[in-house]
């Protein structure tokens, strides 16, 4: 099983908002959007929903275009956080319209997550805060059981102990891959942790299709304190600098090699200790430059 | 009540406005009524027949005491082909609905189908309501007789209307993005229908066509039927590419903007000029053409002419 988006493009006003995008996701992975601002994350979404009508380019779901094979798209699960109908419902009364589009869509598990989140049923969905609806959103996501799940900057507005609750949530519906996530963000942090795999959009194009796992396993970051003040050629050559304070270097390496690891070892270091590694050091570390990522902060 | 999931969907969505617009007719069928009714309590005399006798000829009924066919029903049905249309846009169900997992083409015919079918419905239940109550609140002395070959031909002719009503104000809710707009542009046009129809008539019963007087209803129904099937179908064709970036913009599809602006100006013009001279033909030509240009382009000419100024006096 899996979902293609194949040289999908769109203009909007005389301007190339999305550019031949091109990946693909199977259930079981949580891939992460990541790309500054206005770059065409939401528009990427709306056109792979065909609520924008694309002018080229297609979504397929196991070889099916969606186009073709409309049925399809009940596999796809996507509220527009910006434009949406749910505004003048009441929660109870979400169900009737997600029954009718996710044949799976599981009501008792509706009713029992605005119960765990002490969302009142009767609450219209305007009048709920910006942190709230995220978290409708959310519950509509998850209880659609739709297979390819996407989520629109979903920690938007939501304070830490709820977004640690979604995330769990979200680890736990792929846990039996049956389900997949792309989740869009504009903050690596968010992200971080939850991932496999993080596209990156740059001037309307998917400039980069990162596997974290492959990344991470080459890439260490390391705080240590030299004896001398200056910076040793093994570093200026192979590292990144992520911070530094007094004597005290933070580095990120993404191509650790043993030679590297000696190299470092034969400075004999006052200090010398392996740090977890952000999603945030690596985009720092590794593609900063050719991301313009420094400017997405 | 409906047995596929589309339907039940779309009836989820709209039944509590349709339930106004019912209301809304309902109110003012039976106020209408009412009033009838009233004004033969106030005439003196007895025998008097709230239905005339032309009830009895297959032509559309006309008479001062009873209307076969209530205006309140025409209003409908031009309520509902904007309700059932523009309200999806405005409260982007549209959104939910392309994303739903049914074609657009099955999308758009259902719409149709259940807001014809409970606007049909509807027309039964006020119709019967309407003649229940003459039956039960007639004025002593008044006989209420009503006969099938009136009745049918002001029904026939009144659906008619109501359908082509119908298709206007949904293919304009299609097509315009705007609110306030639409509301202005599809009244604007249900207005100018008066003098259209004015001047239909009378270049069918010219010495041309000799369309007889008679026959002219029926031609004019049969015009609003066709007019709604061309609507209905090009109005699909349409709504399968409707790109919804274009929400909130006066028009839908933007490629229908020279086509709309040189059909209203022509339009505009004739309506104007008919039967008048080559002065006011152009006059008409002018007005129509800025009108309509600064209407579908909106050319900020205030905005224009102030940063002209700012940048005059900077230079100064």
């Amino acid at each position: 099983m899996t979902l293609s988006v194949a040289g999908l493009s769109k203009e909007i006003g005389g301007r190339q908002i999305i550019q031949e995008i091109t990946f693909e996701w199977a259930p079981g992975e949580i891939l992460g959007l990541v790309g500054r601002n206005g770059v065409g994350k939401t528009t990427l979404f709306r056109s792979m929903m065909h609520h924008y009508v694309p002018e080229a380019g297609h979504v397929t779901v196991d070889g099916q275009d969606i186009q073709q094979v409309p049925s399809r798209q009940q596999q796809l699960f996507f509220i527009d956080t910006q434009y949406n109908f749910l505004s003048n419902y009441r929660l109870w009364e979400l169900p009737d319209f997600f029954k009718a589009v996710y044949p799976r869509f599981d009501e008792q598990r509706f009713t029992a997550l605005l119960a765990e989140f002490k969302l009142d049923r009767n609450s219209q969905y305007r009048r709920l805060s910006k942190g709230m609806r995220a978290l409708v959103n959310l519950v509509l996501a998850l209880t659609s059981n739709a297979t390819y799940i996407i989520l629109d900057e979903p920690f938007d507005g939501l304070d830490v102990i709820v977004r640690e609750n979604i995330a769990s949530m979200v680890i736990d519906e792929v846990a039996d891959q049956q389900k997949g996530f792309l989740i869009s963000s504009h903050d690596l942090n968010e992200l971080d942790g939850l991932s496999d795999r993080v596209l990156l959009l740059k001037d309307s194009k998917l400039v980069r299709d990162y596997n974290l796992e492959d990344i991470r396993a080459k890439a260490k970051k390391i705080q240590l304190v030299l004896n001398d003040r200056v910076i040793p050629t093994v570093l200026k050559e192979h590292s990144q600098l992520i911070r530094v304070s007094g004597r005290v270097l933070v580095v990120v390496i993404t191509d650790y090699t043993p030679e590297i690891d000696r190299a470092l070892k034969d400075l004999n270091p006052v200090l010398f200790e392996e740090l977890p590694l952000t999603l945030e050091d690596l985009f720092r570390a590794n593609l900063a430059h050719e991301t313009g990522y420094q400017l997405m902060k | 009540m409906f047995s596929n999931k589309l339907d039940r969907l779309i009836w989820r969505r709209h039944r509590k406005l349709m339930a106004v617009i019912g209301g809304i007719t309902l109110l003012g069928t039976v106020m209408m009524t009412l009033i009838l009714l009233h004004t033969l309590k106030q005439i003196s005399g007895s025998d008097i027949q709230i239905v005339s006798g032309s009830i009895h000829k297959w032509q559309v009924y006309r008479g001062s005491y009873f209307t076969a066919y209530s205006w309140w029903l025409i209003f409908a049905f031009w309520l509902g082909g904007l309700e059932i249309m523009h309200l999806d846009l405005r409260d982007h169900f549209n959104e939910f609905l392309f994303s739903s997992g049914f074609s657009r083409l099955k999308v758009y015919w259902a719409k149709l189908r259940i807001a014809l079918g409970t606007l049909l419905g509807m027309s039964v239940v006020i119709i019967a309501i309407q003649y229940l109550l003459y039956w039960l609140s007639k004025p002593a002395g008044t006989t209420f007789t009503l006969a099938w070959p009136g009745l049918i031909t002001s029904w026939a002719m009144g659906l008619a209307i109501s359908i082509g009503m119908f298709s206007l104000s949904w293919f304009a809710a299609l097509i315009v993005g705007q609110t306030g707009s639409l509301i202005v542009t599809i009244s604007g046009f249900t207005f100018s229908l008066v003098g259209l129809s004015g001047i239909g008539g009378n270049i069918l019963s010219g010495s041309w066509l000799k369309v007889s007087k008679a026959a002219l209803p029926w031609v004019g129904a049969g015009t609003w039927l066709v007019s709604a099937v061309v609507l209905f179908i090009w109005g699909a064709a349409l709504y399968q590419h409707l790109s919804l970036e274009h929400n909130g913009e006066y028009l839908l599809f933007p490629r229908l903007r020279v086509p709309v602006y040189i059909v209203f100006v022509v339009y505009v013009t004739w309506l104007y000029s008919y039967d008048a001279d080559g002065m006011t033909m152009a006059v008409a030509f002018i007005l129509a053409a800025l009108f309509g240009y600064g209407w579908l382009w909106r050319p900020r000419l205030g905005e224009k002419w102030h940063q002209w100024r700012e940048s005059k006096q900077a230079k100064e």
